[in-house]
């Protein structure tokens, strides 16, 4: 399937951000225009994805030819799938969009598209070093990693479980977790009290770090 | 249970996000659009070491860490309560020693409180937390807004977009930040919570720039929404403000976070 096209004329001024790469948009009009009327958006358009919508978002995602090698390799996870609905005057307004995230472990980077159910294309799609939130299926998996790592394991209490797994990242660049997609899985008691953290570099599928919560 | 609410002067519709607690969209007070979309993308969770040496001192040794509020976090139902004088949205939300519970309340004057109660022990006391809120207001529509901050005494208009940190300073009624429509006149102010260390991001409308499914932007660059800060003007234009607090964690908790909402100008 041959993706969209989208013309983007009117880049957005602004070489000092860091942050993502705007949507391309319709151009800006001029003051004496009239305000495009967001009041007439329709609700349903913000109403929860059918699973079938969502197949629909990820069939479409996984034949764009931009992510070929992606879909290809296999190695990624989708993080997340939520409507999205775009503001007049944007040509988008009042489609069916699919906001997609996604991790691509064979390259590092995180995928996010919107994909355009009226129009069955990717209408967007930014590849970036961004971190999204971890996946339901990447909580578990730090879990299980965790759970069999002698450090952790050696330093378990009676009565620790698992409590919760947080996306997790590092503040110093000699932290693995600096720059490498990372969950902090907290043990501890049913009670509440924490026992220890464990780091799980989810690239490696490994245990980077082991630390007494109370040193955390 | 339907997810739109028709009450105390407002209507609004709601829907539970995957990360993002709550959120509100398409709200309207007396008839008139007030909101396009409102959330909480995200709570981040900083630790700190408590030590009396100065000189030995580590600061920060590990990174923030979040949980995404939504679906899988959250504890029991979305509940939906009147009382006297408007109406309110609730949702308790756990992750291991963290408790959360988001609050939206409609008030028949005006006033919408997005607000978050934190509660739960942590992993040990000396933690910080960091709510973060992103609106959209369209009010009365979606361009021809302005953005003021009381400053110096009086309210000063913003040009550019930026990050504006509560200084002390209020006007008579503790409201430090304001969006205007220039066509209505109409107004949205935001009054912080005194501890809430508040500050508020103003930034430039852009498709594309939705909340974001991750504070983490890259490594080594600024975190969202400091990421979608540059120096886009804001005047007449439409314009996106994130209320950030900043809470450190104490005895006296539960502590609710947020600002007060009010809405003005739009008539009765």
């Amino acid at each position: 399937m041959k993706a969209a096209k989208i013309a983007n004329k009117h880049p957005k001024p602004a070489p000092a951000r860091s942050g993502k790469t705007p949507l391309p948009r319709a151009a800006k009009p001029a003051a004496t225009t009239a305000d495009p009327d967001v009041t007439k958006a329709d609700p349903k358009l913000f109403d929860p994805l059918t699973p079938g919508e969502i197949a629909d978002a990820l069939r479409t995602l996984t034949e764009d030819r931009r992510l070929g090698t992606m879909a290809k390799v296999g190695r990624y996870r989708v993080i997340c799938t939520e409507p999205l609905v775009v503001k007049p005057p944007h040509w988008m307004a009042g489609h069916r969009l699919v906001r997609v995230v996604a991790f691509d472990y064979a390259a590092d980077r995180t995928v996010e598209a919107c994909v355009d159910l009226d129009a069955g294309v990717v209408a967007h799609l930014e590849l970036t070093q961004a971190q999204p939130m971890l996946s339901r299926d990447e909580e578990a998996l730090a879990v299980s990693i965790a759970m069999v790592d002698d450090r952790v394991r050696g330093q378990l209490e009676m009565g620790d479980v698992p409590q919760s797994t947080l996306h997790y990242w590092g503040r110093s660049p000699d932290d693995l977790a600096f720059a490498r997609r990372s969950a902090a899985v907290v043990f501890g008691r049913s009670d509440g009290h924490a026992s220890i953290v464990a780091v799980v570099d989810l690239l490696e599928n490994i245990v980077t770090q082991v630390v007494p919560a109370e040193l955390w | 249970m339907s997810n739109v609410i028709s009450e105390a002067n407002w209507k609004f519709h709601w829907r539970l996000t995957e990360s993002a607690g709550i959120m509100i969209y398409l709200a309207d007070y007396r008839g008139r659009r007030v909101l396009w979309e409102g959330s909480l993308p995200y709570v981040t969770i900083d630790h700190q070491h408590e030590t009396l040496e100065v000189e030995g001192d580590p600061g920060d040794v590990h990174g923030p860490w979040w949980v995404p509020l939504g679906t899988r976090t959250l504890q029991g139902p979305v509940r939906v309560q009147s009382f006297r004088g408007g109406v309110e949205l609730s949702a308790a939300f756990a992750a291991g020693p963290y408790n959360y519970t988001q609050l939206w309340r409609f008030h028949d004057d005006g006033r919408l409180c997005p607000w978050l109660t934190i509660y739960g022990p942590g992993i040990h006391d000396q933690h910080t937390y960091h709510p973060h809120w992103r609106f959209d207001f369209d009010l009365d529509g979606a361009r021809h807004d302005a953005f003021e901050r009381f400053e110096d005494k009086r309210w000063q208009r913003v040009e550019h977009e930026g990050w504006f940190p509560y200084s002390g300073e209020a006007d008579d009624h503790g409201n430090v930040w304001r969006q205007i429509d220039f066509g209505s006149g109409a107004a949205i102010n935001i009054r912080p919570h005194s501890w809430d260390d508040a500050e508020v991001f103003a930034v430039r409308y852009h498709d594309g720039e939705w909340a974001p499914y991750s504070p983490r932007s890259a490594a080594g660059v600024q975190t969202f929404p400091a990421a979608y800060v540059g120096d886009e003007p804001l005047d007449g234009d439409d314009v996106t403000l994130w209320y950030v607090a900043h809470v450190h964690f104490s005895q006296s908790f539960p502590y609710t976070a947020g600002p007060w909402v009010k809405v003005s100008g739009l008539g009765a």
